[in-house]
Parts: structure tokens; sequence; C-alpha cells
């Protein structure tokens, strides 16, 4: 039997009836990705700016006060002299600074001498919210300034500024909205994907259909395009509120973004299906959605935690996740400009998982009962 | 006691936005009795038991179940303030009615009764403790019921892999587990083979024969000629009750013959018959036609023509004959 | 009118093995074209799925099934499109209406315009389900859904069509009506499989295959059976053998 595209047609029109009369996918393909974009984009803003820094400077040396300089000229931090470590602690402990940086008394001596200067930074742990941008904020400040320290003993540079590159003014949305539609695409892909061909079973349509000429292959094809439709749709409207309502510019090649986004979603959907093809059971297929497909795109693409900072195991596991890869090509996209040889890798492993996820989706739908 | 009236209806209405389900029926059930309720799908029958379990408040008009009573009045025409989903009797009111109710009688749906995945032992479990039955009452109750359903599977077993005449034995037992009056059962043997029916019908005239009060659905006609009375619903209307005999003296007040084909028939022969002046009445019942003379002249001149396709012989109708008669010859 | 050459099936010695019910121990049975087969047993004997068998939704343990075309010999992949299957379980969309369905089962099966046309004026007209068109399958019921599903059957004017307990929960006038539609597809030279509980319903069939446990117990006419076996009709054959087999 060949194939046909009427069939496949035919399968996306019916899914669309289903998709429009029930509420509850409705509710996922059109209202989530809104609260969503509300959410992160206007509810959570990450940027920190004047966290209290309580300054212990023991050393008063010209280095240790280029040191504090470097800190408080970056905007975020507003430093407040306290008298000795000891008071810089109690600061960080009754909640009156968010961070202490206590300077040693050997700190110029240790440094001129060749040996490292030794600096402590006390953070409170509690904050978490804080944690996180505050020590990659620390991260550029220390490198910098160490190494300006460092390499001019008698010449010691003035121009010490820290300069965030591709996201200057250091706008947590700019990182954010990009993977979002990461989040949002895993979310309408696999999880309304995976209910699908569950819900024939549990109908029992299934039996009937597979009694027609209908071929599995356009079964899958068919029902992927309604929610393809959806996540399409979605895309759009994130990608027009994060450039003209929050201002992020998209620095890169928009046909670069699009093939991205349609190699995830087809991956996705092909996920989605082939959970529903294996579990044959809404609830379970749900279940098995929310694990596979959900929470890795949240936790492991980059999205909440950054890669680099993950312990090496997951590291190493992050490169079987579509998401991962895709969170690159958004995030390049839109905030370095990349091109498609740059992204290159990138490309190269989405590409890889969505024919393997399509070619197990198409394996596992089976034209009898059994 | 006997003639003690346990089910009743007045005027019962119920309307599910325009569509009117069931349109002011009444009719009086007596302790003992199995009644049957016949009619085409759709036309009232599962909403009128929902209604009488307590399981839907009716629109208007009185119930009244194992000695509980409501009253619902039609809302007067000029009360124009009612909000179009208020209803009369406060919603404590009908809970409290429905939950009493829900004690006195046992039902069983046509679609869900039992958990297919959990096992006998389970599921009765689950609905004994849905009564909140003491665990002593319990047990000697279930051993009752399964001996009366002559349960030889094991508790242990799951519902899943039962034969359907068994499941409906046992969905039987659960609903009867709480000791109650009257049991409603709703098309309770569809899908069930002629010998499960059979096994399912002993049962049923034994929980009669008990003091229990049966009402009962179903399409096949070979139950209803069990009951004590059937009331044949149509299109929410309550268009006749009686007892099978007199139900089918009432429908059929001209001669019945059975036609049996001497040579098998081709399709668009028989359709001349359904059309042919000597009867009023002719259908299919198995190879056989089941048919009713037009009047005693026609017939006269046109029996001898007749008996050379068919051997005719005189026969009482069957409740098919009556059901098809009375709910289709007067749409 | 099934355009094409009638289709018939031979089933030799099919096996198929279930943990409790509905195995099969070594089937074999000729469905003549132009016939009507009632297939008839007690629940858990195996019909539902020697019907699925036929119909490719699942594979013998053992033993094969023939398809012949014409009296030619024909690979089932072939015949595929000209077999419809109403099966005996819920099947149909709750959501979608009538005319929604039948639009999904013409684009499945590939029915041109003119033909549907036709095909969907003249199943409406003889299941009398016109003035329901736009109502949903789930509210729908009992013996329209039923309908629907024939229709559905019906719509690529198929060669063979099998139905699994097609008047199970239906009531005597809707029972009447499908089994008029069914008579009417036989004047057209179809094959017609069929299951039912109903056994007055065996007795209208051309042929009639008693199945028990797996086996086929007696198979011909419905007539010359019942006068075989010195019974009336097969509620009482049946009933007989229910007693004879709970005495033992």
């Amino acid at each position: 039997m060949s194939f046909s595209w009427i069939r496949v047609g035919a399968v996306a029109r019916k899914e669309w009836y289903h998709v429009r009369r029930d509420p509850f996918t409705m509710a996922v393909g059109l209202a989530l990705p809104l609260i969503m974009v509300v959410i992160y984009g206007v509810a959570i803003d990450f940027i920190i700016k004047d966290v209290s820094l309580a300054v212990s400077d023991s050393d008063h040396s010209q280095a240790s006060r280029r040191l504090i300089d470097t800190f408080v000229s970056s905007n975020y931090f507003r430093g407040r002299s306290v008298p000795n470590p000891a008071s810089a602690m109690t600061a960080v402990v009754s909640g009156d600074a968010k961070a202490a940086l206590i300077i040693p008394p050997t700190f110029e001596r240790d440094l001129l001498a060749g040996r490292s200067g030794q600096a402590q930074i006390l953070l409170d742990g509690c904050d978490n919210s804080t944690v996180t941008p505050v020590l990659s904020y620390l991260d550029t400040i220390e490198a910098i300034a160490s190494s300006k320290l460092a390499g001019a003993t008698n010449d010691l540079p003035y121009d010490l500024r820290v300069r965030y590159l591709f996201n200057p003014e250091l706008n947590s949305r700019w990182f954010t909205i990009p993977g979002l539609i990461v989040v949002i695409m895993a979310i309408l892909a696999v999880f309304l994907t995976a209910l699908t061909v569950a819900r024939e079973w549990e109908n029992g349509s299934m039996e009937l259909l597979l009694s027609t000429p209908v071929h599995p292959i356009e079964i899958i094809i068919g029902k992927a395009v309604p929610y393809a439709g959806m996540g399409a749709i979605a895309i759009a409207f994130v990608y027009i509120v994060a450039r003209f309502a929050f201002g992020v510019p998209f620095a890169g090649h928009l046909w670069v973004f699009a093939l991205g986004c349609a190699l995830f979603l087809v991956t996705y959907q092909a996920q989605g299906l082939l959970i529903s093809i294996a579990t044959r059971n809404q609830a379970v297929a749900m279940q098995v959605a929310m694990i596979s497909g959900m929470v890795p795109s949240n936790l492991l693409s980059g999205f909440v935690f950054p890669i680099a900072s993950m312990p090496r195991f997951f590291w190493y596991f992050t490169m079987l996740l579509p998401a991962r890869w895709f969170m690159t090509i958004a995030r390049f996209s839109f905030l370095e400009g990349s091109n498609f040889s740059q992204l290159g890798v990138s490309f190269l492993a989405l590409g890889l998982s969505c024919a393997v996820m399509t070619a197990l989706a198409v394996r596992a739908f089976k034209r009898t009962l059994e | 006691m006997e003639d003690e009236v346990v089910v009743e209806a007045k005027q019962l209405l119920v309307r599910y936005g325009d569509f009117t389900a069931v349109d002011h029926i009444s009719f009086a059930v007596r302790r003992g009795e199995i009644y049957g309720f016949l009619g085409a799908n759709g036309a009232g029958k599962t909403t009128t038991i929902r209604v009488l379990c307590g399981l839907l408040p009716p629109t208007s008009g009185d119930v009244r179940v194992a000695g509980i009573g409501y009253r619902q009045d039609e809302a007067p025409l000029k009360a124009v303030a009612r909000p179009p989903w208020g209803m009369r009797i406060s919603a404590g009111g009908y809970e409290r009615v429905e939950r009493t109710i829900k004690t006195k009688v046992g039902y069983m749906s046509q679609k869900f009764t039992l958990y297919n995945d959990l096992t006998v032992g389970e599921n009765l479990d689950f609905i004994a403790s849905l009564h909140k039955m003491a665990p002593a009452v319990y047990r000697r109750r279930r051993q009752e019921l399964l001996e009366f359903i002559s349960f030889k599977k094991n508790l242990g077993d799951m519902v899943g892999e039962l034969s359907g005449g068994i499941k409906q034995q046992v969905s039987l037992a659960a609903a009867m587990l709480h000791d109650p009056e009257i049991v409603f059962l709703d098309e309770p043997t569809a899908g069930v083979t002629p010998a499960g029916r059979l096994r399912f019908w002993k049962l049923i005239r034994r929980l009669a024969e008990n003091g229990k009060t049966v009402f009962v659905t179903t399409h096949y006609m070979d139950e209803a000629e069990q009951c004590g009375r059937i009331a044949l619903m149509r299109d929410g209307r309550l268009i006749a009750e009686d007892s099978p005999a007199g139900l089918k003296k009432l429908i059929f007040p001209e001669p019945v013959f059975e036609f049996d084909p001497i040579k098998p028939l081709s399709f668009s022969e028989l359709k001349s018959f359904e059309t042919h002046e000597a009867f009023s009445f002719f259908q299919p019942y198995g190879h056989r036609f089941h048919a009713a003379a037009a009047n005693a002249e026609v017939w006269a001149r046109r029996a001898p023509d007749l008996r050379t396709i068919f051997s005719i012989r005189p026969i009482a109708p069957s409740l098919e004959d009556v059901f098809i008669r009375a709910i289709e010859g007067r749409r | 009118m099934a355009a094409g050459e009638p289709i018939s099936i031979q089933v030799r010695d099919v096996h198929k093995e279930f943990r409790r019910f509905e195995a099969l121990h070594g089937i074999t049975l000729d469905f003549d074209p132009g016939l009507m087969h009632g297939i008839i047993g007690p629940e858990g004997s195996g019909k539902t799925t020697l019907l699925r068998i036929l119909l490719g939704l699942m594979r013998p343990a053992q033993g094969r099934i023939l398809y012949f075309e014409g009296g030619r010999p024909a690979s089932f992949d072939v015949l595929r499109p000209h077999i419809a299957y109403m099966p005996q379980a819920q099947s149909l969309y709750p959501d979608l209406s009538i005319e929604e369905h039948l639009a999904f089962f013409r684009d499945l099966y590939g029915i041109q315009p003119r033909a549907y046309a036709e095909k969907r004026a003249e199943l409406l007209s003889v299941s009398r389900l016109a003035p329901f068109v736009d109502r949903p399958a789930g509210q729908l019921s009992g013996g329209m859904y039923k309908k629907l599903g024939l229709m559905c059957a019906l719509l690529r004017s198929p060669r063979v069509i099998v139905l699994d307990e097609p008047t199970t929960g239906v009531d005597p006038i809707s029972r009447r009506e499908l089994w008029e539609l069914l008579y009417r597809l036989l004047d057209q030279g179809i094959l017609v499989l069929v299951t039912t509980a109903y056994l007055d319903e065996a007795e209208r069939c051309s042929k009639v295959h008693l199945i028990e446990s797996g086996s086929v117990i007696a198979s011909g006419e419905p007539r010359a059976l019942l006068d075989d076996q010195k019974a009336r009709s097969f509620d009482e054959l049946f009933l007989r053998r229910a007693a004879g087999s709970a005495s033992e």
C-alpha cells in the first residue's frame, strides 16, 4: 500500500477536531506558553543589582583597594566597610549583607612576592535566587581582577572593568526567554503527542483504524501535524513577545533558528509518539512524558542550571538530550548571532537524535493488536 | 406487606436543557415484583433509573423509593428570578434524601460495575467500605452472596479475567452487598451468553421470592417475558404498562401466526410480504416470520396462496413482536 | 455494488494461545462468497480472536488463512482495502460527529467525491441517520452508534464485511434495521461474517458455524443443522448444551 497524503490529511484533520474540542489540550497548547512567558519574563526577574557586600579590608594596600574597586564599580555590588572579618561574617549571618569580601593583611605582600593573593568571599547560601548570579559575577570579576593584579606588580592598571559579552546589561530575560522556547516546545511536543496514540487504544478506535488501509507512518505524520502547528504558533508567539515586549535582540539568522525549531519539534514529537505507542495508556504515557521529556528539558538543558557546572556524569548525559543542543542553538541565535556552521555540532547532534527518535517511533508502531 | 408500594413516581419529569428525557411518567412497583422497563435506546430508561437511585435530581415530580420521598415542584411560570440551575429543593435537602435512598437501593449499571484490575475480594472490600459495613457483617454477607451466586472461583481472581457471565453475577453480588430492599439492574445481561443469561435470571427470580424488588431494563425479550409487569417507554413517555400476557393482548388484538418458509426466500421476496394486504404486521423471527392477520375476510381469501410458500401455525405473539409494534408502529 | 470479483476465505488449522479465554485450537472453516456466515458460540470461545486473525490484526500461532479472489489465490495485502470490519467494542470517536466520521473514513479509503456523495446519501437514508449528521458519536444511542459503525465500514463498498456482535446492547427495532442493512449487502454478492449473542439472528444466516472452547463443533445451513440436532431453535440447542456441560 503506497503512501497517501490524503490519508495523512484525514488523520491530521481528525486529530485537529480532538484538539479543538478538548479543553485540556487547548489549555496546554495556548494558555501554557502565555503563562510561562509571564512567569519567566515578568514575575521572576533574575537581575541582581546592588547586592550588599560587607568588605573587611585588613590590608589597606593599593592592591586590596583595587580589588574592592573592581567589585563596587561593577554596579552589582554596594560595598560597606566593616572593621574586621568577624563582623563581615556577622553581617552575612544577620542578613545585613548578601555577601562579604574578606581581604587578609598579607594580600598585597603575597601578590608582590609572586604568590597568589588570597581573598575570601562569603555568600548567603540560603538565598538561592542570588547565589547563582552572584557567583557568576564573582567568577568574572575575580578572573579579571586577579590577572590584572598579578600580572602587573609595578604598574597596576586602573582600567579594571567587567564587561559581559553578548549580554552587556546582564539582563536575565535575554538569557531566559530564548531558553523558554525550548521548555515550552518540549511540553507541547512531548506531552500532547504522548496522549494521542494512547487515546486511540483506550478509545478502542485503534482496532478499527488498523483494519483500514492506513499505514503507521501516515498515522504518525497525521497525528504530529496539528501539534506541530500549535508548536509553531507558540514559537512565533514567544519570539514576538521576546523581541517586542521584552526587547530581546535577535542577532542571528532567522532560518538557522527556524531549522533548529523544526528539528527539535520533530524530535520531541517522535519521542512523544514513541511513548504513546509503547504505553498504549494515557495515564502512563503522561508520566513517562513528564519524566523523559519535560524534566530533562527544564533541568538538564542548561535552562535552569548551567551545564558547565554540572557533575561530570550529568555533563556527559546532557549530550544525549536534544533539548541541550536546541538550547544552544536558541541562545546563540538570539544573543550571539551564530551562523549555521558555528552551530554545526549542535545541529549535527539534533539531527541525529531526530532521525533516531523518528525511526524508533515508526518501528514501534505495529499493525497488529498484539 | 405484599402489596406495599416500594417504588413510586408521579409526574416525573427530567429535562437536559431543551431535551426532555423523561416526560411526566407515573408508575408504582410493589414489594417482591420484577418490574421490567423496555424501550428503544435513548427512550429514557436509564435516566429514570438514575433518578430513582438518587443519582440525578428530577426536574419536577414526586418520587418515593423505599419509604423515602421527595418532591420537586415544577417552577411556577412567574418565577423569573429563579436561576436556571437552581433547584427548588435546597441542595442540602436533596443530598440528604439521596444519601438515605442509596442505603436502601442497589444499582448495577450497564457500563461500569467492577474494577477489572482489582480482585473479586478487593472489589467487594471496596464496596463494603463505601457502605461503611462492619467487618463481621460484611464477611457474613459476602459469604451469603457468594453462595447465592454459586461462586466457584477464588476471591483472589482478577475481575478482568472472569468471563462476562460470572462478572455479571459478581456485580449483582456487589450491588446486593448492603442488603438493599430494591435493586435496579440496567441492562445487566448485555453481551452475556444465553446460558449465562438464564443463570442470571434464576438469581433475579430468587431475589424477588425473598421479598426484594427488582427493577430491570433489558433488550432481550425472552428475559422480559420473565418480568411480573412491563413498562414500555418511548421518547420519554410510558406508552403501556401490563403483565407480558396483558401487553400481548393489548397490542395484538388480532390473531398472530408463525410463517415457516418452505423454501428459502430472497431479501426482495421477503420485502414484498411486508406490504402484503393480508398482514397488519410481518416481521422476521429467526428464519421464520411472525405475522398478524389484517382482517378475517382478506385473511380467508389470501391464506391458501400463502400456504404454498409457508407452513403456517397460530401462535401467541412474542414480546419482541409487541415491542416492535408498540414502539415502531406508532412512530 | 461492490466492484471486483468475489472474495472467499479459507481457514486452515488455525491455533492461537492465550492465558484464559479466546484461544483457538485448530479451526478449519470455509467462508464462501455471497453468503452470510454466522459464527456463534459462548463468550470466550474464540470468535473475536478468529475474526481478528482473518483481518490480519493478529497472527495465528499455527495454521494458515487463505484468501481467494474470483477463485484464484490472492494475498491479504492486496485484498485488505476490500475487507471492512466493525469491532465489538466501542471504536468510534465520541467527539466526532456522524458527518466527520464519514469524511474521515472517506479519506482513509481514498473514495472519490462523487462516489462518496452517492454512498453517503444512500447510507444515511437506509440507516435513517440523516437528521443526526451533526451529532457527536458520544451522544448517539446504542442502536444509532452501531449503525454509524456499520456505515463507516460500508462506505468503501467492501467485498467482505466482518461484524463482531453488531447487535449487542441494541434494542429490537434497531436490531432489525441493522439486519436489513446486512441483507441488502447479501443481494450484492458480499461475503458477510457476523458473530452474535442473539440466537434468533443465527437462524437468519446462510451458514452457521458453532464454536466452543476454540474448536468448531458444527457447521452448516442453520435449518439443516437444527434438524440434525433435533432442536427447534438455536436457543434450545445452546441451552441443552449448557445444561449438559453444567451437569458434568
